[in-house]
């Protein structure tokens, strides 16, 4: 009898003491922040709780290396000496020295998104890249000029396609070379890079004790291990309608070591005749998915949260939902045009009322 | 003797979890309680920190950016909210953004590389 009441008791003033050092944690842990802008199109917020501002840089720096790294190989936008990225990837023409030496980091995430396009059923394709520039293309020239804003030609988009087959990607892994047999496809890694990138930068992290650290990569949100104050963080998501000034956030979670992701058609998109048109294009139609205002999923790794929250944009709901109920600890929200809330099984686990 | 021995040191450890219950009750408190309004508003420029001010403050002003000072984002800060009045920024993502007031939150604009957010302060 004794014994079970001081097991008990040791049971109690477990949990009691790790809230506890919570508290006392909180004196010593300051919190800081990073803004950048130069990593993959977008910003990058890292915050971490440390002893002083410089142990926040010397991480910051680190981690700002990497992510400086990740880009400069994945970006389809930009050249860079002695590199060969996405960029000279897509641009290389000449079939006697098509087969490019590449980056272990550039065969593994491509690697990655082929993996994507087959648990997607093809929603997700990065071979896309000749339909996704053409909208990318008609997307600025409506951004910077309302008036003269147009919508891409049906033609040229079908005729775009006949060049996205992902099996003319050919990474051969014993040379290291990748290589692209139709000489008019191209590579648009945009919704696959970034969440690949951070969740490595993530590995990278907690093997050197970068615990309790948050990453913000555009929207793409990893938080590293778990916090050294003993909380977890709390993370809303937004909400697409953007008219409603009441309603901020339309749901909270707590979450530690894990990733969040949020693609919405409300942030970036462009109005043609009244019409908005954002930024990811259903493989089928080749036109904006137009079922969902925002998709957010939830899992460890980002680069899974955001190669599903792209794909699942362009996958009707029931079968959206049934890919992410057939997948091990993946939860996901859909805000569907009306803009009713639609969950997976588990996901409101991880709801906080604010 | 025995007895009463392991008696009271269970009635100490009782009282030990007694305090260490409430102590942890209201650290859970204070955190959920730093969830709610900010104190400050800070404005960074491609990274760096350059003006703060508190959220009680009206301000109205002009953030110039841009090597030739081409770009502006004009800030308000009203009734303990801030927010982007106009920009001339071409995507005009800041301006359409709700106010924030909430510690954590943040209004980016990106062609212009600034973020104004919200901070606890001191
Ligand atoms: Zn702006």
């Amino acid at each position: 009898m004794k014994k079970i009441i001081s097991l008990i008791l040791v049971g109690l003033i477990i949990i009691g003491i790790t809230s506890l050092t919570g508290c006392q944690k909180d004196a010593v842990y300051e919190k800081f922040t990073d803004y950048s802008f130069d990593y993959f199109d977008t910003v990058t917020t890292i915050i971490g709780y440390e002893k002083s501002k410089q142990d926040f840089d010397k991480n910051c720096d680190k981690i700002k290396g990497l992510l400086d790294e990740y880009h400069k190989l994945y970006t389809i936008y930009n050249r860079y000496d002695g590199i060969n990225n996405l960029c000279l990837i897509n641009s290389v023409k000449d079939s006697e020295h098509s087969e490019l030496k590449v980056d272990q980091k550039i065969i593994d995430m491509l690697n990655f998104a082929k993996e994507m396009y087959e648990l997607s059923d093809g929603k997700l394709n990065i071979a896309m890249g000749c339909v996704l520039s053409i909208w990318h293309n008609y997307r600025q020239d409506g951004i910077s000029s309302p008036i003269n804003a147009k919508l891409p030609p049906y033609e040229s988009l079908i005729k775009a396609n006949e060049h996205t087959d992902i099996n003319n990607l050919i990474i051969d892994e014993k040379s290291g070379t990748v290589y692209i047999s139709d000489p008019q496809m191209k590579l648009d890694v945009g919704a696959v890079a970034k969440g690949y990138a951070v969740e490595k930068i993530a590995e990278y992290m907690k093997q050197n004790g970068m615990d309790g650290y948050l990453l913000n990569v555009g929207g793409n949100v990893r938080a590293v291990g778990n916090r050294r104050d003993g909380k977890k963080w709390t993370i809303g998501i937004e909400n697409p309608d953007t008219d409603d000034t009441e309603k901020t956030y339309i749901e909270y979670l707590e979450i530690n070591d894990m990733s969040l992701v949020t693609s919405g058609s409300y942030q970036r998109f462009y109005t043609v005749d009244g019409k908005n048109y954002h930024h990811i294009i259903d493989p089928e139609t080749l036109m904006p998915s137009d079922r969902y205002l925002s998709i957010s999923v939830l899992c460890e790794s980002s680069a899974y949260a955001d190669a599903l929250s792209t794909a699942l944009f362009s996958m009707e709901l029931e079968d959206g939902h049934k890919l992410i109920e057939s997948l091990k600890d993946v939860e996901a929200m859909w805000v569907i045009t009306n803009g009713q809330q639609i969950y997976s099984s588990k996901f409101k686990d991880y709801c906080t009322k604010e | 003797m025995l007895k009463s021995d392991g008696l009271k040191k269970v009635k100490n450890d009782l009282i030990l979890v007694g305090v260490i219950c409430t102590l942890s009750l209201v650290g859970f408190l204070i955190f959920k309680l730093t969830m709610k309004d900010g104190n400050r508003v800070s404005v960074s420029i491609n990274g760096e920190e350059k003006y703060s001010y508190s959220i009680t403050d009206n301000v109205e002003t002009d953030i110039i950016t841009g090597n030739n000072g081409e770009n502006n984002n004009t800030l308000v800060i009203k009734d303990r909210k801030a927010y982007i009045k106009s920009a001339t920024c071409p995507d005009k993502i800041c301006v359409g953004h709700r106010p924030i007031s909430k510690d954590g939150e943040t209004i980016v604009c990106l062609p212009h590389k600034i973020v104004v957010s919200i901070t606890e302060g001191k």
